[in-house]
């Protein structure tokens, strides 16, 4: 699949992320009845008219797609928490827990269910400041990498989306970073260099910059 | 029945139970009298103020509780409101009964005496605020616009302006002028709905500057009292909604209480609050001391008092002219009996000197004070209950003594009002539903003098699309069926008769929608079945029409009706047949009627939790009769014991206290209900709530077996069993196929030997053989009966094998027997059984048990056996 995303090797197109994010559950409400469908991911409902059920995303897609239920938003997706998330990922230094692929998910609802999402505009605009605030605490973050010898990162709650856009980037420049700090080693056997000069040449181990 | 108690603070808070009233008090211009009232009595009492051991006079012209008073200006006139929907005026303090001045259509919640003292307005569940003349006794004008029921009003002192408020928080300023609203603030104060226990209040600033409105949060919020600009709010310790106000009359102080069951004395001037005091009970009523800076209060229990210091010395008095009588601080407490019974100079003289003694020497001694305080609680209790007693009484009025005293309570309705199940209260300018069912929703909103209804399945790709209608008749109940849906509203005046409308969904005649019309009665209820429709009305008749509106068979019901269900061919009602007993639960009955045969199948008692109401009832899916009242408790009528009601779901066993449970409909083994955050206890209609799925369980006691849900299903599967052995013995009486319901059979007798096995398991962990033994014999099949020998082996019980390996003997000696008897049972059972039919049939009345039932019972069983060698090994 990998392949297929064009010139970043490592990274994924955002259809690509967005097509692994379907796989998230998902609760409906759906309006019509059906019996337990079987996939090999597992079993999903039965379906009884205005029971909530949880499904995969894109099967409440397309059941959406067809008129067939209302998707539920999910909690996080409320106004009330979106703000506090906001509000909380504008004061800290951390990344809020979101769910991992917030950014697909709540694009696919824009896209599907818009109807089913209270205050609309308002959640989009929030979810849209969030992720602005995010990527611009990653791009902060990311200058650290240079000043110092850094070995790793560690981005905690860091969503699919943030991960994917970064990852070629960062673990380039990473790989980079390592080849010049054991610059001796480069010229010893490619299998010896991987492990050996991370155990000696350790730097200070606040160098795990905690995100 | 008003008894005197300390309203102290750290008072013991008993929250339940309460059958809170609403009370009023008043103080006469001069200081010298105290009216009290109580909407659970239909005496007045005026209270002499100075020497507070003279008994009180009673008027009791009412007949029904009596819910405000007003006093003229000049106290010369008294006029009190009542639930009996008459104002009546009286001599003032002579208290001789002068006058029905007006007679409401509905019950009176407010009065008003202009400043002048010559006009007297009316209002309450009536439409329209009524002015009097209180010589002529003509009505000068009427004011309308109010939606809700009023609740307080008042002229302004400048008397241009009259201001009035309703329950649902509307306030409304009046040209007295022009009689047009000049200003019209919608939920500026709190909504209580049809809670008419609840009123809100509003009052005049006594310089008509301002206006004090309860607002929202818990604050009072001043308004100016000629542009009806907010002006500020007062905001402090009040916890809830405020639900009286009072000025002092020179306009410095306001007293208000909450239902937080404190009063709050605040400065209006500072904005502060400069005293405060907490009571056992909500006051529902105070009233300043004309001159002076005395509070009387009442709550709503009927209990009052006087608050003497209710300005603190530091602050300025109100006034010089204390007299001597109320210097001490705290409370002066009256003792008042107005039963009339009771009522001579000699108990009531004696009454009150100990009391005041009592006061005394609580301000002595904290452990003494404790100790009565006690007491007094104690007391408090049993007049409580002795309260109870009398609730609901209404309808034997000519009972004695007691009859007189007719306690109408706010909160719990006398007699349950005819409902229909799944409806909503309607709310101005809110969508409500007005059916909500397992197949869909009818809401309604009113809007511009018309209701739209609009009618939605949950299935949207089985049901019907039915266009949303303009309801000109204001339809209150509806009944939704797959096939059509039923409406009725009740009469409203003599132009607007009550009418039943049905509208079919799919016919091939398109105007096949049909509606009656009733003269002299209304419908109460509707409900809807198969091919027929039910109305019942207020003069307990049944009605049934047929879909195309054929009036089949009107039936006389011995009580009024409370509510009806329809399914298939059935038709449920519930009604009342007596009076309620005296610990104030109703007293239900249900019939069940077969309408294409004309039978009634079913009639009987309908249990109910002790102190509680009918909030739903109706059909489970599978057409089993059952009720869900105010306590949280399903029942599910049963043939079990000739036809039983099986108490199968309690809200209250689930432990979500902050929930509230809106039942639309349960099968065999979920309730579906829409679940609802406390305080609220039913739906709004958008979003469109969802349904939620609860497990159906018996409300077991506690076996300390630690396996109380094996337990439960256990029962729940004996229950489904039993069920479907007679829904088998009916089908093949009326010659039906009844192989799948064979199959089900026995899949239950397979789940349910697995349960007992697992339950085997629990009691021979917690030692207790004999109950063992005795589910051993309940095993119906013979794999289980060895499954269970297998177990105790495994825990090393050889005792207990041993008696599991005779009662298999037993069990296949009786069984051997049985099938040279009944081969034909057999041969049936047979029949239905899948092609894998094994040879090993010799023993087994059906066969294939043991075929499937290997994978179904030795599953869970394997894994248990390998705990109990765990345990073992444990033990060891």
């Amino acid at each position: 699949m990998a392949g297929v995303s064009g010139p970043h090797a490592s990274a994924f197109s955002a259809a690509e992320m967005e097509f692994l994010a379907e796989d998230e559950m998902i609760e409906i409400v759906p309006n019509m009845r059906m019996e337990p469908l079987n996939f090999i991911s597992g079993d999903f409902g039965p379906f009884r008219p205005q029971i909530p059920t949880e499904v995969p995303l894109w099967l409440a897609v397309s059941l959406r797609k067809r008129g067939k239920c209302t998707i539920r938003t999910p909690e996080w997706m409320s106004v009330e928490k979106l703000t506090q998330v906001l509000e909380a990922e504008r004061d800290s230094e951390k990344f809020q827990p979101l769910p991992f692929h917030y950014v697909e998910i709540s694009r696919l609802l824009f896209d599907h269910a818009r109807e089913d999402i209270p205050d609309v505009y308002m959640v989009r605009s929030l979810i849209e400041d969030i992720k602005d605030v995010r990527f611009h605490k990653i791009g902060t973050g990311l200058e650290i990498i240079s000043k110092e010898r850094t070995y790793a990162l560690r981005l905690k709650n860091l969503s699919a989306m943030e991960a994917n856009i970064v990852r070629p980037f960062v673990t380039k420049a990473l790989e980079t970073f390592h080849k010049l700090s054991s610059s001796e080693m480069i010229q010893e056997t490619d299998h010896i260099s991987n492990r050996q000069p991370q155990a000696t040449n350790r730097g200070p181990r606040r160098q795990l910059k905690d995100r | 029945m008003n008894i005197s108690t300390m309203k102290l603070p750290e008072a013991h808070k008993n929250g339940e139970n309460l059958r809170p009233s609403c009370c009023s008090i008043l103080w006469d211009s001069e200081a010298d009298h105290i009216v009290t009232a109580s909407s659970a009595d239909n005496s007045i009492c005026i209270h002499d103020a100075v020497s507070p051991s003279n008994p009180p006079k009673i008027l009791d012209n009412h007949r029904e509780g009596v819910t405000v008073l007003a006093l003229s200006p000049d106290s010369t006139c008294l006029a009190s409101g009542s639930l009996d929907h008459s104002v009546k005026l009286y001599e003032f303090p002579g208290g001789d009964f002068k006058t029905n001045i007006i007679t409401l259509k509905l019950p009176v919640c407010a009065l008003a005496f202009n400043n002048k003292g010559w006009v007297l307005a009316a209002a309450g569940d009536d439409e329209g605020i009524k002015l009097v003349n209180t010589f002529t006794g003509r009505i000068s004008r009427i004011l309308k616009g109010h939606e809700g029921s009023i609740t307080s009003m008042a002229f302004g002192p400048k008397n241009d302006y009259f201001a009035s408020l309703d329950s649902t928080g509307t306030f409304i300023y009046w040209d007295l002028v022009f009689g047009c609203t000049l200003y019209v603030l919608k939920a500026i104060a709190p909504n209580y709905g049809s809670d008419v226990s609840l009123t809100n209040i509003l009052a005049w600033s006594p310089d008509g500057n301002m206006l004090a409105v309860p607002g929202l949060k818990n604050d009072v919020v001043m308004y100016d009292g000629v542009t009806a600009e907010r002006l500020f709010s007062l905001r402090g310790d009040h916890l809830r909604p405020i639900c009286f106000l009072s000025w002092s009359p020179d306009g410095k102080y306001l007293a208000t209480s909450g239902l937080d069951k404190q009063i709050l004395i605040w400065d209006v001037d500072m904005k502060q609050i400069i005293g405060k005091q907490e009571f056992i009970e909500c006051i529902s009523c105070m009233a300043w001391k004309p001159h002076g800076k005395a509070l009387a209060v009442i709550d709503v229990m009927g209990k009052y008092g006087v608050w003497e210091s209710a300005v603190q010395s530091p602050m300025k008095s109100s006034s010089e002219d204390v007299p001597g009588l109320y210097v001490r601080n705290g409370f002066l407490l009256f003792d008042e009996e107005e039963e009339s019974g009771n009522l001579n100079e000699d108990s009531f003289g004696e009454s009150v000197p100990p009391c005041r003694k009592r006061l005394r020497q609580r301000h002595k001694n904290e452990d003494e004070w404790k100790k009565e305080n006690d007491d007094e609680l104690e007391y408090i209790l049993k007049f409580k209950s002795f309260e109870k007693s009398y609730h609901g009484r209404k309808d034997n009025v000519a009972n004695g003594k007691s009859g007189s005293r007719n306690v109408i309570s706010n909160v719990v309705p006398k007699v349950q009002e005819a409902f229909q199940p799944g409806a909503t209260p309607a709310k101005a300018g809110q969508r409500s539903f007005l059916c909500y069912n397992m197949l869909g929703s009818i809401t309604t909103m009113e809007h511009d003098g018309y209701s739209r209804i609009e009618i939605d399945f949950h299935d949207t790709s089985r049901g019907p699309r039915v266009p949303a209608i303009n309801d000109y008749f204001g339809f209150t109940m509806a009944s939704l069926s797959e096939n059509g849906c039923a409406f009725a509203n009740p009469c409203r005046g003599e132009k607007n008769m009550s009418t039943l409308m049905y509208q079919p969904f799919s016919t091939w005649d398109n105007n096949s929608e049909w509606s009656m019309q009733f003269e002299g009665e209304e419908v109460r209820v509707v409900a809807l079945g198969d091919s027929w429709v039910a109305a019942v009305t207020s003069i307990n008749l049944l009605r049934i029409f047929t879909h195309g509106g054929l009036q089949r068979y009107i039936l006389s019901l011995e009580g009024p009706v409370v509510t009806a269900a329809g399914f298939k061919d059935e038709l449920a009602v519930v009604m009342h047949i007596s009076p309620s007993l005296p610990s104030d639960d109703p007293m239900f009955e249900y019939r069940v009627f077969n309408i294409p045969n004309g039978t009634r199948p079913l009639r009987g008692r309908l249990p109910l939790t002790p102190g509680s109401c009918l909030k739903w009832f109706g059909f489970s899916d599978e057409g089993q009769l059952s009720s869900f009242d105010s306590k949280g408790v399903l029942r599910v009528y049963t043939n079990l014991y000739g036809g039983s009601w099986l108490p199968l779901f309690s809200a209250s066993k689930l432990n979500k206290s902050e929930e509230n449970y809106w039942v639309v409909g349960l099968n065999t083994r979920k309730l579906f209900c829409v679940v609802c955050k406390s305080p609220e206890s039913f739906p709004q209609c958008t979003p469109k709530p969802i349904l939620t799925l609860l497990d159906l369980s018996f409300p077991l006691a506690s076996s300390g077996l630690g396996a109380d849900c094996l337990e439960n299903e256990f029962m729940m599967y004996k229950m489904h069993l039993s069920q479907i052995k007679k829904s088998i013995q009916e089908m093949g009486a009326l010659g039906h196929d009844t192989t799948s319901l064979e199959d089900e059979t026995f899949n239950l007798e397979t789940s349910l030997d697995t349960c007992i096995l697992r339950l085997i398991a629990s009691c021979c962990n917690g030692n207790k053989l004999v109950r063992a033994t005795e589910l051993v014999k309940l095993l119906s099949l013979e794999k289980s009966v060895r499954d269970a020998i297998t177990l105790v082996t495994a825990l090393k019980l050889p005792n207990l094998a041993e008696r599991f390996g005779n009662i298999l003997q037993e069990k296949l000696h009786n069984e051997a027997i049985g099938n040279t008897v009944l081969p034909d049972i057999k041969s049936n059972c047979e029949d239905s059984i899948r092609t894998n039919n094994s040879a090993s049939s010799k023993f087994f009345t059906a066969p294939k048990i043991g075929k499937t039932s290997d994978n179904i019972i030795s599953s869970p069983l394997k894994h248990q056996t390998a705990s109990f060698h765990l345990v073992d090994k444990e033990i060891k």
